[in-house]
Parts: structure tokens; C-alpha cells; sequence
């Protein structure tokens, strides 16, 4: 099966600020990837490359086998939620419809009325009306109805109130069943994709600090605790992500693919947050230029 | 495509058409009123009445029709700042470029039926006043023989065709170009006023080699100088002198572009005219029109030379000028459907 995405040595500069380095990655077909970060963290210059929208500086990307944007045919098969979710504020939700079926040859009448029925939207409205959820709704329909093989949703959420982002997120997994497509969302908040990802890419700093299935991710991930100095000679195959010290206790976060051995007392598994809390941390230290906490090293100290 | 620009162009185009219409409206009524003077005054005129009615006809309809052709000449800048310039920096601006740029389209095949509706609707909102405007002063450009001069060369017939072409294109290069809608307009209309100013005063005039002839003066031809004027030496007291040279300046010739702005009147050696007394006589009555002094003038011989454009010509120029801006508008057009699937 072809990849929906898959990126090697991927970056894009804006004269001298890089917004995006040495990015790799290898998405099979079939998930919803949740793509998260902090803001500036270049998710949106990912999605961005992933339509087609950016061009990169270097590296290559190809989207479902392709070169993103470079025919009506690719076009055809991502569709593209963009951030704030833009539409013609003086043109209606029907006029929104009309342009959907005009541009793209697999329009799915039935799919796109039917939505909007469904959201209870008059079609007159014009779109510059609209609330943001509503907004966001036909955003989504106009994606959906092309009937993409891929749908990219970038922060579609940030701008929606919790009743909102519920109701998006719901109408969303509809979707996905109803037209059986790959799914990218982005969101600065792990909580937004959570519950819908079982794809899970970290970004920070404008470099991928994670990439994987989430049962994957949680079943290599543990806490180890431990005495003091109990835990300074892990075994090679135990990477260290972060190590927390106090006067008596350290407290690692590891990833492995092997067993923890029967050796390490006091392993247990972690939930996603905290994994990607401490990727972030990770992340950070070592743009502050802090050591690296893979060597498990007294140096090692934590900062905080 | 069509659908969609037409959509997003219609409430737009709707108002300027309004605006349009009075505009027309206004032509007809000025067309009908100058054809009115000229059947009734013009035609069939006899002598010095005929002389009277030309120059009533001049002073009643000159300074409407000089702005009614500024206007025109300035319907391809607006065209260029109000339609071009905003057609992809509303979408930049707005950020729906990442909607329409995402469906099924690509960027070329958005942007060429897009442009190319509103090139359409500009060259027909341009073709149609240039024909209201061509109709409604021929009477006064013909009497007047001035349909070769600036001003009224290109806001007529096929000219103002190529201007809007070209003013729309400038739009959307420089919205391309810039990314913003103000500053794209405010180049835009920069831009195309150069354009204007350089092409009538700087290119026009030499497109072909120019003609040069020796008008003799006489009754016929003093009449049609803009100014006739005696030149003293520095220091001279103002009386006549042996040492007073005459120098026409605007010299008009029916229908053709004349670029001697002014020069010497000559002797048949080809020596500066003096007044001595033979000349003074002809002029020293004050009362004298330039007729009178003109046929008094006739008996010494002399003359001026004049460089121009033929009236022949006007139709070559015609044709020249649109195909220059339809040239130059069509290298902007393909320039952008060029960058427009790289812009990043």
C-alpha cells in the first residue's frame, strides 16, 4: 500500500528562520494521524507541504505517491481544511456547494446536501454569517465532498469553543467512516487528538521528536523509578527520554522496544500526555543547549 | 471556473456598470447635442460666419470632450487598480487562496479563466465608450482635424483597447508581485500613468520615420498657429527693428500629428525673417487678424518647416499602439500564469 505520506530529510526556511528541518517520516494508509506540537512548532508548514500550498527548501515529499499539487488528479485526492478555515464570507453556504461541484469532478452531491441538512445550516446563509463552528462544519464538508483519499485538518479546532470542538470532532469521525479516508489533524493540544488518533507525530522546534502508532508508542513507553543511582546503568536498548532527580529518588521516562528486564523494579506503563509532555522537554532542553538526558548521567540533573 | 469568478466579480462589476451607465448616458446626450450644432452651424456655413461658428463650436465642447477623454484614457488605470490588482491579493488577504487552491483545480487553470473574464468584461466596457466617445466627437474631431493629437489619439477607436489590457495585467502582476491589495493598486496606477505619459510623448512621435515640409504663410496657414510671436534681440527696446525675428509656435495641420512645437519663420533664402518694412507694414495694423496679415505676408515668400505625422498615417498608428499594449499586456498575463504555481 502507498503511504499517504512520506517525507525524507523534509525542510522549509523562510530566509533565515527554519521552519521545518530534517523531517522524515513514513505514514502507512488508513489512520488518523494526530500531528502535535507547540505553536511555531511547524505543523503548519508541514501540512502546508503536504497539499502543496509551500513549496520545500529541501528534502523530498511525496502525498499518496505523489508530488503534492502537481496535477488536478493529486488535487483531487487530498483535500484541505487550512487554519481559521477560510471561505467567501459574500458568498452563501449554497454558492460553497455549487463551487465544490464546479471544481472537483468526484463531488459528492448526496454527501455535501446531506451534511448540511443534517447541521440544520440554510443553505442562503452566506458564509461570513456563520459562527466558527459552523464555519468550520462547511470547511469540512467542501473537504469531504471532494471525496479525497486523504483529509488534512490544520488546528481545526484551536478557534472553536468545547461545545464546538465536541460537535467538529464528532461530525468528523462521521466522516471518516462515511467515506473511509486517511485523516491528518494538527492541534498545539494533545487533548483535541486524543481521543480520535491511533497516529500519533510530535513536532517541536521544527524537527519531528516523535512519529508512531499510538498502541506502539504506549507499549514501548514506561516510568522507571527508582532509588538514587539505582537506575544509572540501564541496558543499551533502554533510551532515555527525560530523568527527573531528587536527593533520594530518580524517576526516568524510556523508551524500549525490548522488555524492561525483571532486573528494573517499579516500571509502568504511561499515557500519551505524559509521553509527549516529555518529548517536549526533551525537546526544549535541548534547544536550550542543556545536556542531552539519553546518557543517564548524574549530570543529568534536572532543572527543576 | 467561469461560474465562480463570475460570482465572486458580479456585485462588483454590478456597481461600476451602474456608475458606467450615467457615464454612457451622458456621451449620448453630449454626442446628439455636438451633431445638433454641427448640422445646424457647421454644415453649409459661409465665410467669416463659418470662421465664428468653428471657433463657438471649439469653445462650447472643448473642455467637456478634453475630460470626457481623460476619463476615458483613465478607465483602463481604474480598470487595472479596482479589478486587477485585488484578483489574487482579496484571496491572499483573505485567505481563501488555501481553499480554491485545494480543490480539484490547479493554480493555472484558476487563474487563466479568471483573468480572462475579466479581461473580456474590461475590453467591452472599454471598446464600448471608446466607440460612444469616437461617435460622439467625430463631428468636433473633424472639423477640428485633431483626432492625431495627444489626449484624443488614445481615447479613441482602437486604442483604449490595448490600454485596458494592459492596465489589467499590470494589476494582477503587481498583485502578484506584492501579495497586497494597496500597494499593488498604488504601483498599478503609477505604473500605467507613466505609460500614458511616455507613449505620446516619448514613443508615438517616432514610430515611424516623421515627415518634414515647408508651410508657406499665407492667409490660409497663419490662422492655424496657436501663437504668432515677434522675438526681440536681449536689449532691445520693443520697437520693431530690423533685428525682430517671427516664430510660429503649435502649428495645426488637419489630422495629422504634428511634433514642431515651434519654429522660425524663414525667408525664401532660408535666412530668419525680419521685420523690415515691407514685414512691419503687414502687421502694423493692430487690429489686423491673422488672415489679414497672412495674405499681406504672401507677396514676401515666406515660410516655416513643420515636422509630423501624416493624417494618412492614423490608422497604422492605431493599429500599432493597441498591438504594443495587447503585446505587452499578454507578456504580464503569461508571466503570471507562469508564477502563479510557484508562489509559495
Amino acid at each position: 500500500m502507498t503511504p499517504v505520506l512520506q517525507t525524507e530529510g523534509l525542510g522549509k526556511r523562510y530566509g533565515r528562520h527554519t521552519a521545518l528541518a530534517d523531517c522524515t517520516l513514513n505514514i502507512p494508509p488508513g489512520r488518523i494521524v494526530g500531528l502535535v506540537g507547540p505553536n511555531g512548532a511547524g505543523k503548519s508548514t508541514l501540512l502546508g507541504l503536504t497539499c502543496g500550498l509551500i513549496a520545500p527548501t529541501t528534502g523530498t515529499i511525496k502525498v499518496l505517491g505523489n508530488k503534492p499539487a502537481a496535477s488536478a488528479a493529486q488535487l483531487a485526492k487530498v483535500g484541505f481544511v487550512a487554519q481559521d478555515t477560510p471561505v467567501y464570507t459574500n458568498l452563501s453556504i449554497a454558492d460553497h456547494l455549487q463551487m465544490g461541484a464546479r471544481l472537483n469532478p468526484g463531488w459528492d452531491h448526496e454527501l455535501a446536501n446531506g451534511r448540511i441538512r443534517q447541521l440544520g445550516l440554510d443553505p442562503h446563509h452566506k458564509a461570513g454569517q456563520l459562527s466558527g463552528g459552523q464555519r468550520a462544519q462547511l470547511a469540512l464538508t467542501i473537504a469531504a465532498a471532494k471525496r479525497p483519499q486523504l483529509l488534512i485538518f490544520d488546528e481545526p479546532v484551536a478557534a472553536l469553543d468545547p461545545l464546538a470542538r465536541r460537535a467538529f470532532l464528532q461530525n468528523l469521525m462521521e466522516v471518516v467512516v462515511e467515506i473511509n479516508t486517511s485523516i491528518i489533524l494538527s492541534s498545539h493540544l494533545l487533548s483535541d487528538l486524543e481521543r480520535v488518533a491511533d497516529y500519533l507525530v510530535l513536532l517541536a522546534g521544527g524537527r519531528v521528536q516523535l512519529a508512531g502508532e499510538v498502541d506502539e508508542l504506549l507499549a514501548t513507553h514506561y516510568r522507571l523509578t527508582g532509588a538514587r543511582g539505582e537506575l544509572d546503568s540501564l541496558p543499551d536498548e533502554i533510551e532515555v527520554v527525560t530523568a527527573e532527580h531528587t536527593p533520594r529518588q530518580s524517576t526516568l521516562l524510556v523508551h524500549t522496544n525490548v522488555p524492561v528486564p525483571h532486573t528494573i523494579s517499579g516500571a509502568e506503563h504511561i499515557d500519551l500526555e505524559d509521553m509527549v509532555l516529555a518529548y517536549m522537554t526533551q525537546a526544549s532542553n535541548h534547544a536550550a543547549g542543556l545536556p542531552d538526558q539519553r546518557v543517564p548521567a548524574k549530570a543529568s540533573e534536572s532543572n527543576r | 471556473m467561469i461560474w465562480l469568478t463570475w460570482r465572486q466579480f458580479r456585485a462588483q462589476a454590478l456597481i461600476t456598470l451602474s456608475v458606467l451607465a450615467v457615464f454612457a448616458l451622458y456621451l449620448i446626450l453630449l454626442g446628439l447635442s455636438i451633431r445638433d450644432f454641427h448640422s445646424s452651424q457647421i454644415v453649409g456655413c459661409q465665410g467669416s460666419a463659418c470662421e465664428a461658428a468653428t471657433r463657438r463650436f471649439e469653445s462650447d465642447y472643448k473642455t467637456q470632450l478634453t475630460l470626457v477623454s481623460s476619463l476615458l484614457i483613465g478607465i483602463p488605470a481604474i480598470i487595472g487598480a479596482f479589478w486587477g490588482a485585488p484578483l489574487i491579493t482579496r484571496e491572499l488577504e483573505a485567505g481563501t487562496h488555501r481553499l480554491v487552491w485545494n480543490q480539484s483545480i490547479t493554480r493555472v487553470r484558476w487563474l487563466a479563466p479568471k483573468a480572462a473574464v475579466i479581461a473580456a468584461t474590461s475590453l467591452v466596457v472599454t471598446g464600448l465608450f471608446s466607440l460612444l466617445l469616437t461617435w460622439a466627437a467625430s463631428p468636433y474631431d473633424q472639423v477640428m482635424g485633431s483626432r492625431f493629437t495627444k489626449l484624443i489619439f488614445d481615447s479613441r477607436n482602437l486604442a483604449p483597447l490595448g490600454y485596458a489590457l494592459f492596465g489589467l495585467a499590470l494589476g494582477v502582476t503587481f498583485g502578484l508581485l506584492l501579495r497586497r491589495t494597496l500597494p499593488a493598486m498604488a504601483l498599478t496606477l503609477v505604473v500605467f500613468a507613466v505609460a500614458q505619459i511616455v507613449m505620446p510623448y516619448v514613443v508615438r512621435p517616432h514610430l515611424v520615420p516623421p515627415r518634414t515640409t515647408s508651410v508657406a504663410v499665407n492667409a490660409l496657414s497663419l490662422p492655424r498657429v496657436g501663437s504668432f510671436l515677434l522675438e526681440s534681440p536681449p536689449g532691445a527696446t520693443g520697437e520693431l527693428t530690423n533685428s525682430t525675428t517671427l516664430r510660429v509656435e503649435d502649428y495645426a495641420m488637419p489630422g495629422a500629428l504634428v511634433l514642431t512645437s515651434g519654429s522660425k519663420i524663414l525667408t525664401a533664402a532660408g535666412k530668419p525673417a525680419v521685420t523690415n518694412k515691407q514685414v512691419s507694414a503687414c502687421l502694423e495694423p493692430a487690429q489686423a487678424t491673422l488672415s489679414e496679415s497672412g495674405a499681406c505676408l504672401a507677396k514676401q515668400h515666406l515660410h516655416f518647416d513643420v515636422t509630423y505625422q501624416p493624417a494618412s498615417r492614423y490608422w497604422t498608428f492605431q493599429w500599432f499602439e493597441t498591438a504594443v499594449f495587447t503585446v505587452l499586456g499578454s507578456l504580464l498575463f503569461g508571466f503570471c500564469l507562469w508564477r502563479i504555481p510557484r508562489l509559495a
